[in-house]
This record gives C-alpha cells, sequence and structure tokens, in this order.
C-alpha cells in the first residue's frame, strides 16, 4: 500500500490550486492545438514547451500531462466533426464519429469520445499506480518476432475493415504500403521510392498521408458534389446520451483500455495500432453490425478509451524505464532533461514528489478534460453550422498551416495535395479510405520488425517464432483464420452437449 | 478509314451510333483507370525494387528488396483483379455524405479550382508570406465552393491568416514566413 | 456594394502585408552579443540529441543575457542531410545557425547529399560525449575481454544495437571496435534502432548481445545497475564510472561523438566573429557550464579555423570507415 500513500501524497500536490490552474490551462491549450489538422499530441506538446520554461517542474509536468489528454481529445473532435483527424491515432474515430455527426448526433459521438477518454485515462492510470514495475518488465522482454506476430494479427484484422467490395479495400491497403515504402530503409540506408529527393528520404509522415486523405480528399469530394441546393442544416441534436446509447458503450468504455494500455507500454506500441484493434473487436462483438460504417456509438467509444489509455501506458515506459516508446514521450523525456531530471529506474526515489505528483494529476488532468469537454460537446458541434465554403476553406486553411508548420517547407503542401487527389480518386471509385492509412501505419513497422528479428536471429527464420509471445499470437492468428471452418463443428458440438443432459 | 469512304452509307450511320456508345462504355468504366494507375504503380514499384543496389551487409531472406517486390507484386495482381471486376460489371460506389449531392455529376471546375488554389498557395507562402498566401487560399477556397461575398470574404480571410500566423510565430515559436514587408517596416 | 468589396479588398491588403512586420517585436541593436533575428537550426526531430543542445544553448544564452529571441526550429529528415542541404541554401544568412555533430558528417555521406559541411561555416565545437559498451545486468559477458572474444568466434551470432542508422555514430563505433579486434566490418551484425527507447529495452531484455550509445543517454540504468558497463569508447575514462577504455583493454579505438554548431556559406568576417563571439560568451557563462554537468556532455570547445580542420578530418574519418562496409 506503499504506492496508495504515495499517491494521496500526490493528489496533495496536484490539488494545489496553482496546479490545478496549470492542468486546466495544459488541457485547454492542448484541446485547442489538438484540434488543427495535422498537428498531434507530440507536436502540441513540443510546441507548448517553451510556455512551460517559467515554472517549477512539477507545475510544468501536470500542464505536460493535460496538454498530453487535451491534443489527443482534440485530435478526436475535429476527426468527428468533420472527417479530418488532428493526429493519426483520431482516425478511427472518424470511421464511425463523423457519419454520427453527419446523421446529426454530433454532439453524441463527442460525448461518447469524451467519456471513452475519461474510462480510458482513468483505467489507463490505476494500471499504471498499480503495475508500473511489473509491466515495465514485461514490456522489456517484447522484442521482434513478438512485434511482428502483432503486426501480422493487425493485417488479419484489417480485412473486416476493407469494405463491401475486397478488391477495392485491398487496392487501397496496397496504395498505403506503397506510400509506407517512400523513405529510406531503416535497416540499410537504401533509398527507397525517393527518386533522389532527399525530402522523402524520411518517408511521408502518416499524419500527412491521413490529413491529405481524409481532410483534403473529403474537401475536393465536397467541392465536386456540394448540394447547391443548400438543404437544411445539421440538427445538431440532443447534447445528452440516451439510455440506448449508454447501453451500447459502457463496454466498450471498458473494453478499449484493456487493449490501448498496454499497446502503450511496449517499446514500438503507440495509439494507432490499438485503437484499430479496438475498433474491429467492437465490430466483432456489436450487435448492431450492420450500422458500422453509418454510425455505430460503438466503434467511437472502444477505440477513444484505447487511445487514452495508451497515453497512460506510454508513461509507464518512460517514467519507470526512461525509455520513450512514443514521440510524444521523447519530447517529455527531452522536457524532464531541460530541468535536469533523468527519468528512469531511479526517477521513483529520487523525485517522489513530483512523480505521484504527476500521476495525481493524471487522474486531476482527465476530471478537467471530461468537466471541460461534455458541456462543450454541443458547442463544439455546432462547428456544423458554419456555411459550407467557410468551413471546406477552412479546413483546407488549417490542413495547410499544419503541414507547413511541420517542417516550414512548401513541398510539404504539394505532397499533401497529391495525397489529396488521391483521396479524392478513392472517393469517386469507392476505394475505403482507412486500409490506406492502416497500410502506411503497419508496412513500415512490419517491416522493419520482420528484418530486425531475421537480423537478431542472425538470418534464422526460427528467429520468428522463438519466443513463447509469439507462438501464442500466432496461434490465435490461426484460429481466426480457421474460424468460418470450424464454426459449424464446435456449434455442432456445442449443441450437442446441451441435448444430451436432458 | 478507306473502307469506310466506299462503303454505303449504312456503315457510316453504324459508325454515328457506334461513336456515343463507345464513349459510353468509357464513362460507364472509367474505372478501368483506377486499374491502370494501380497498374502503373506495381510497375513503379518494381522496377525501383529491381534497381536498388542490394547492400551486402543483409542477413536472412528478407532484405530492403523483398517488401516492395510484394507490394508491387500485389499491385499488379489487384489492377488485374479489380479490370476483371469492372469489366464483369461490378461497381465502386462513390462515397455519400451530408454535403454531397451524388445526383448531379462531379463538378470538376470547382475541384480543379480548388486543387489550384491550394497549389498557388504553397508556390506564394515563400515569396508572399504566410499571412499573404494563407489569406489567399482561404477566400479562394470560399469563393471555388461558392461564395460570393466579396465584401466579407477577403475580410474573413485577412483576419484568420494574420490570426494563425500570430498564434504560430508569436506564441508557439514556429516561425513563418511573414512576407515582403518585413524587416522594411 | 462594389465600393464596400474594393474597401474589404484594400482593408484586407493592408492586414496580411502589414500585420506580421508590426506583430513582430522591433528588431533591438545589434550591439555586443546581441543578433536579433537568430534562428537555430535542429536537423532532427524534438527531444533528440542535436535538438537538446540546441534548444539548451539557446536558452543558456537567453538567460545569461547574451541575446534574445533565439527561435529553435526543427528540420529534420534524412539523419541531418535535409537541414544540411537548407543550410547551405542559405546563402550569406548571418541570422542563421545549425546544430549538428559527428552523426550529420555520416549522414551527409551516407545518402550521398548533394552539399557537403565544408560548404558551411564553421562556428564552434561545444561538446563532446564517449559511447559506452553496456550489456544488461544478467548478461553472460562480465568484461569487455569476454564480450570480444566470444564476438570473434561468431560475430553473426553477437547482433549488436545501436540508436542511429547505417552511417551514424552509434554504427560507427562498434565497426571500429571490430576493426580494432580483428573482426572484418562487414562481418558484423549491427542492428539500428529508433532512437534509445527501443535500443534500451531490447539491451535489457538481452535481444541483442550488447547495446552501443552515448554515456548521456544511459547514465541512470548504469547507475541502478540494470545496465553493466563494460567499456567506454573514448581516450579517457568517464569520471564516476567504473569502466576501463578499450584501449586500455588492448583495442585501438578512439572514439568521440561530438556536437557543435555551423552556418551558412558566403557569411562577411564580421558575420561570422559575430556568431563565434556568442558562443565563445556562452561558453564562459555559469549556466552553459551548469547545463553541460547536468547532462553529463564534456566540455570540447573549439572555434573557427580549428573547428574546420577538425570538420575535415571527421569526414574523411567516416568516408573510410563506410568505404570498408561498401556502403
Amino acid at each position: 500500500m506503499d504506492a496508495l500513500n504515495s499517491l494521496l501524497d500526490g493528489f496533495g500536490t496536484a490539488l494545489t490550486p496553482v496546479n490545478l490552474l496549470w492542468a486546466a490551462l495544459g488541457v485547454l491549450l492542448g484541446t485547442a492545438i489538438g484540434v488543427l489538422p495535422g498537428i498531434g499530441p507530440a507536436m502540441a506538446v513540443a510546441l507548448l514547451l517553451p510556455v512551460t520554461y517559467g515554472l517549477q517542474p512539477t507545475g510544468a509536468f501536470i500542464m505536460f500531462a493535460g496538454i498530453y489528454y487535451g491534443a489527443m481529445f482534440g485530435g478526436s473532435t475535429t476527426s468527428i466533426l468533420l472527417n479530418t483527424p488532428g493526429e493519426s491515432a483520431a482516425v478511427v474515430a472518424a470511421m464511425e464519429g463523423n457519419p454520427m455527426a453527419k446523421a446529426g448526433r454530433g454532439a453524441q459521438a463527442l460525448a461518447a469520445a469524451a467519456i471513452g477518454h475519461f474510462a480510458g485515462g482513468m483505467i489507463g492510470t490505476t494500471l499504471l499506480v498499480a503495475l508500473a514495475p511489473t509491466v515495465a518488465d514485461l514490456a522489456v522482454d517484447i522484442g521482434a518476432p513478438d512485434y511482428f506476430a502483432i503486426m501480422v494479427l493487425a493485417f488479419i484484422a484489417v480485412t473486416s475493415v476493407l469494405g463491401s467490395s475486397r478488391i477495392r479495400g485491398l487496392a487501397s491497403l496496397l496504395i498505403g504500403l506503397t506510400l509506407g515504402l517512400v523513405g529510406l530503409d531503416q535497416m540499410t540506408g537504401q533509398q527507397r521510392l525517393t527518386f533522389g529527393s532527399l525530402h522523402l528520404a524520411d518517408g511521408i509522415d502518416v499524419v500527412i498521408v491521413a490529413v491529405g486523405l481524409f481532410a483534403i480528399g473529403e474537401a475536393l469530394w465536397v467541392a465536386a458534389h456540394l448540394r447547391r441546393t443548400s438543404g437544411e442544416a445539421i440538427p445538431v441534436g440532443r447534447p445528452w446520451l440516451d439510455g440506448g446509447d449508454v447501453k451500447r458503450t459502457w463496454k466498450p468504455w471498458l473494453r478499449g483500455p484493456f487493449i490501448g494500455f498496454p499497446f502503450g507500454a511496449i517499446p514500438a506500441g503507440g495509439a494507432e495500432i490499438p485503437t484499430f484493434l479496438s475498433y474491429v473487436t467492437e465490430k466483432r462483438l456489436s450487435k448492431h453490425r450492420d450500422e458500422f460504417g453509418k454510425g455505430a456509438i460503438e466503434g467511437v467509444a472502444g477505440p477513444e478509451a484505447a487511445a487514452s489509455a495508451s497515453a497512460a501506458g506510454t508513461l509507464v515506459s518512460m517514467l519507470t524505464l526512461g525509455l520513450p516508446t512514443t514521440a510524444v514521450a521523447a519530447v517529455m523525456l527531452a522536457a524532464f532533461q531541460q530541468y535536469g531530471i533523468q527519468p528512469g529506474p531511479l526517477l521513483f526515489e529520487r523525485e517522489p514528489e513530483l512523480v505521484w505528483g504527476l500521476i495525481a494529476s493524471l487522474f486531476v488532468g482527465m476530471v478537467l478534460l471530461l468537466a471541460l469537454n461534455l458541456p462543450l460537446a454541443p458547442l463544439w458541434a455546432k462547428l456544423l453550422r458554419i456555411p459550407r465554403p467557410y468551413l471546406y476553406a477552412g479546413i483546407l486553411f488549417f490542413a495547410a498551416v499544419g503541414a507547413y508548420a511541420v517542417g516550414g517547407e512548401a513541398i510539404d503542401l504539394v505532397i499533401l495535395l497529391i495525397i489529396g487527389l488521391i483521396g479524392f480518386g478513392m472517393r469517386r471509385y469507392g476505394l475505403p479510405v482507412l486500409p490506406a492509412v492502416i497500410g502506411v501505419i503497419l508496412g513500415p513497422n512490419a517491416e522493419q520488425q520482420l528484418r530486425r528479428a531475421l537480423q537478431i536471429s542472425d538470418g534464422s527464420v526460427t528467429g520468428l517464432v522463438n519466443t513463447p509471445f509469439s507462438v501464442t499470437v500466432y496461434v490465435i492468428v490461426a484460429l481466426l483464420l480457421a474460424w468460418p471452418l470450424l464454426r459449424k463443428p464446435v456449434a455442432a458440438a456445442v449443441r450437442k452437449r446441451g441435448q444430451t443432459p436432458s | 478509314m478507306t473502307k469506310r469512304t466506299e462503303s454505303t452509307d449504312v456503315v457510316a450511320d453504324a459508325a454515328d451510333t457506334e461513336r456515343p456508345s463507345r464513349r459510353r462504355w468509357l464513362r460507364e468504366h472509367s474505372e478501368l483507370g483506377v486499374s491502370a494507375l494501380l497498374l502503373v504503380l506495381g510497375v513503379l514499384v518494381l522496377t525501383d525494387a529491381i534497381t536498388m543496389d542490394v547492400d551486402l551487409t543483409q542477413r536472412g531472406p528478407v532484405g530492403p528488396r523483398t517488401v516492395p517486390i510484394v507490394v508491387g507484386a500485389g499491385l499488379l495482381v489487384i489492377a488485374a483483379l479489380l479490370a476483371v471486376d469492372v469489366l464483369r460489371g461490378g461497381r465502386g460506389e462513390a462515397e455519400a455524405g451530408e454535403d454531397v449531392d451524388l445526383s448531379e455529376p462531379a463538378d470538376w471546375r470547382t475541384v480543379l479550382l480548388l486543387a489550384g488554389v491550394f497549389l498557388g498557395a504553397a508556390v506564394l507562402i515563400e515569396p508572399l508570406g504566410f499571412p499573404v498566401a494563407g489569406a489567399l487560399l482561404f477566400w479562394g477556397a470560399a469563393f471555388a465552393l461558392g461564395s460570393r461575398r466579396f465584401d466579407r470574404d477577403p475580410l474573413i480571410a485577412a483576419v484568420l491568416s494574420v490570426v494563425a500566423y500570430a498564434v504560430f510565430n508569436n506564441l508557439l515559436g514556429v516561425p513563418l514566413p511573414g512576407g515582403p514587408l518585413m524587416g522594411v517596416l | 456594394m462594389r465600393l464596400r468589396a474594393l474597401l474589404a479588398l484594400l482593408g484586407a491588403a493592408l492586414l496580411v502585408l502589414v500585420g506580421p512586420p508590426l506583430l513582430t517585436p522591433g528588431s533591438g541593436p545589434e550591439t555586443g552579443t546581441q543578433i536579433p533575428g537568430l534562428r537555430f537550426m535542429v536537423p532532427n526531430t524534438p527531444g533528440g540529441g542535436y535538438d537538446i543542445t540546441a534548444r539548451t544553448a539557446a536558452k543558456n544564452a537567453e538567460d545569461a543575457g547574451l541575446t534574445h529571441g533565439i527561435e529553435v526550429f526543427n528540420l529534420p529528415g534524412a539523419g541531418g542531410t535535409v537541414g544540411l542541404t537548407r543550410l547551405v541554401s542559405e546563402h550569406g544568412n548571418g541570422k542563421l545557425a545549425m546544430s549538428m555533430g559527428l552523426g550529420v558528417v555520416g549522414a551527409a555521406r551516407s545518402n550521398d547529399a548533394p552539399t557537403t559541411l565544408a560548404e558551411t561555416t564553421p562556428i564552434a565545437r561545444l561538446t563532446e560525449e564517449q559511447d559506452v559498451v553496456v550489456v544488461a545486468k544478467d548478461s553472460p559477458y562480465e568484461t569487455i575481454g569476454q564480450l570480444v572474444d566470444a564476438w570473434k568466434k561468431s560475430p553473426g551470432k553477437l547482433p549488436v544495437g545501436g540508436g542511429s542508422s547505417p552511417g551514424g555514430p552509434d554504427h560507427l563505433a562498434p565497426m571500429l571496435m571490430a576493426e580494432a579486434a580483428g573482426i572484418a566490418p562487414r562481418q558484423v551484425n549491427y542492428v539500428p534502432f529508433d532512437g534509445g527507447g527501443e535500443l534500451l529495452a531490447s539491451i535489457l531484455g538481452n535481444k541483442v548481445a550488447f547495446g552501443v550509445s552515448g554515456v548521456g543517454e544511459y547514465l541512470d540504468q548504469i547507475k541502478s545497475g540494470e545496465l553493466r558497463l563494460l567499456a567506454v569508447t573514448g581516450p579517457e575514462r568517464v569520471a564516476g564510472l567504473d569502466a576501463p577504455t578499450l584501449k586500455e583493454s588492448g583495442y585501438d579505438v578512439n572514439f568521440t561523438n561530438w556536437r557543435g554548431v555551423v552556418a551558412p556559406p558566403g557569411l562577411s568576417d564580421a558575420e561570422r566573429d559575430k556568431l563565434v563571439r556568442l558562443f565563445e560568451e556562452l561558453h564562459a557563462s555559469d549556466e552553459w557550464r551548469q547545463s553541460m554537468e547536468r547532462n553529463g556532455w564534456d566540455d570540447a570547445f573549439l572555434t573557427g579555423e580549428e573547428f574546420g580542420d577538425f570538420l575535415d578530418a571527421q569526414d574523411k574519418r567516416v568516408v573510410s570507415v563506410l568505404k570498408e562496409l561498401g556502403l
């Protein structure tokens, strides 16, 4: 119960009026910056770093935690309302959230997302307190073969988001994989599909792809078919979730964190893959499977909870091992070092007040985020009332700002436009956009882990299956693949057993 | 060609009806263009992979070429499958949406105008600065999308652009080009 | 109506043209070390080594009152080559500097960059940092001798993890080490990781036989006993760490990673001297001394011509190592 006492002390630190103020300010600033397309949590934290220079370390990190969670939520807001993900982890939220918003249920989608973030953050942070040392030890045991096995599982899961036409879904996935190939090969440093341009050497950022395919592609597509006879404005709808909504979402809210947290904690995890896996899980488990793709609220609730819990998982590795598992964590690590604090095995002993203050402020931050954003959800949803020309002009404008601000290179805007035109073509010919984004995320990851695993085993293929973890995952993959064949005999056997006693 | 001039009116008639019907066939099967693009992409990826120098420090069966070759081959296969599907009458469903009216034919002028405005902003951002390029982008996009409030739109665009400039450049410390008057005033 | 539209257009034009210069704080006087509007480019992502160096230097310079309003910005790409190309294209810009180091030298070579560091104006080398050879606490290798003996027997079976892509510092160090131990560099099974995080997990989890990285990065893990330090790569032992140098262990390696600052080509002597002077003053400040101590950086201050000669020598060394590897 040592941890509990320390945590209570931490609350003492976090709940001082000044620190509460920093947390609230962080949440607000993070959300505000996170809504800009192309500017995700890592960028938000990096941009706001100088703002915290004047603060004491504890205040600064409490503010960071607020910015991190706020930015993640902000990214989902635009994803849901405008089909314009602010960052790559928010892509999945657009799949169900945007159809909901278009049907006038934007406020409910935002509320489901906000509560999902809250649940994910709360559960994730609780797991952080309870399991930090254990999880950190386990995270270290996960190696390249295990990652590759997870990637294989994720690729299998892609099949359930391919849409109505498998061929077109696969075409989209392959376009994504091709975009993911661009850049220097990470293992040997060879240039692939860069056409000699150094600018392409680091590959095309997932965020640029997501913003291009979703935001720019959407704006162009709408432009081609804009409803000239101005239809009635989308009703903002009731701001609150009704009983039916809650009945459908409480399970995803609770399931999501358990998918998100472990991914955040492992070194090559991040938030994209768990949000996607959570989406697929909810789709499989839902009783309203036919609503998926047309605005199923489960598809917002689960992934958002997973995203937020993944953020908590990220902090586990960073605080206990000094191991940055995502770009945000790398920036926060750098920030720690600015203050002369080295996160790592000794941090809990050296700076207990700071660490527990930070953890407590995660809880406080989640409450603030919920308190701020639930009432704001209907207001955000009113964004859809902006006249269409201004709305889409604004999307293009902010997408351009985001893309340009990252590197300050005009060529990024041209790349963004080209990807936007691809997105337009995909919409025209019914190629779903999500598999392409998944391809950009999964492809390079899977290749890198595969090659790393083989490199470590000195080229031996057994290096892919030499851990219990990877074998377990492959067994699951095999079962999933064989399930259509096994379903009938299993169901028959179950029925039989049900009959014999009677 | 020579054949047609020799032959009777009947043939000429047939040719006349043939042309629009071919055009219609092409329009209905325009999705074959997607298939062709996938094919080109596949060839591109494969060429790039095959012309790559293979590094000798590679270990194991998977090198820098392997994945591109798999992806390239996949693109070729899917291009072929898609072509077959289209010829058999399969159609990709164009994406519907609240702001989208699919009953009207696609308005290519707007799309080209919008893409042109975006490209223009990308070109102008360095010489004219972010505020000018950003304002032109917003105004141009709103104009392309049908807004004609000349007394209001430029001001909205300018204010939005300058505010964004101030937030990024002054508050967040992301340097954006200010324009030709920087350092003059 | 038309008049109003015209007025709106005029107003908008006035706003976008005149607004930005008015918003930007007026340039202060250019006296002493003050360089108003100085921008400091970081050629890798936020959180990376050059980023920390640049941001720390900028903050210390402001705190010491040397200059204010330094803008630090990131232009990552191809191990720093994209930033280098941009720097070289800003011919004659006396208000721009770039944080760089050995990694940029290597990346420019291994990426066949169209521009080289020889084209830049060298300003100052600031710090250096030794690399460390580390294994997990439960690794079978207790000494560097044991490790190298096993390594010699089967180089392929002992993967080496490093935090940089081929051509970077963490790649060069084990290659030099292999060469000194009589292993052909091509035989070395080098596994690149993105930055220090994944690498650390792989060393701790015994996925790689040993890891090579900057000493500052893993100081804490070494002190807490999670990682066992077998050797350091520089000419002298690192104060406070109980490990021999490779040289005293019988392997003739002298490798230190370093970081410094370069400026665009074509600067006037006055502009160059001004930048050099700024970094000289920074180097003399208490703030900078404290920052170096805190980050575990060693002082390696060198300016102007001498730094230029050093850059040349480093470039040649990188080229010769890469050539042996066939990169």
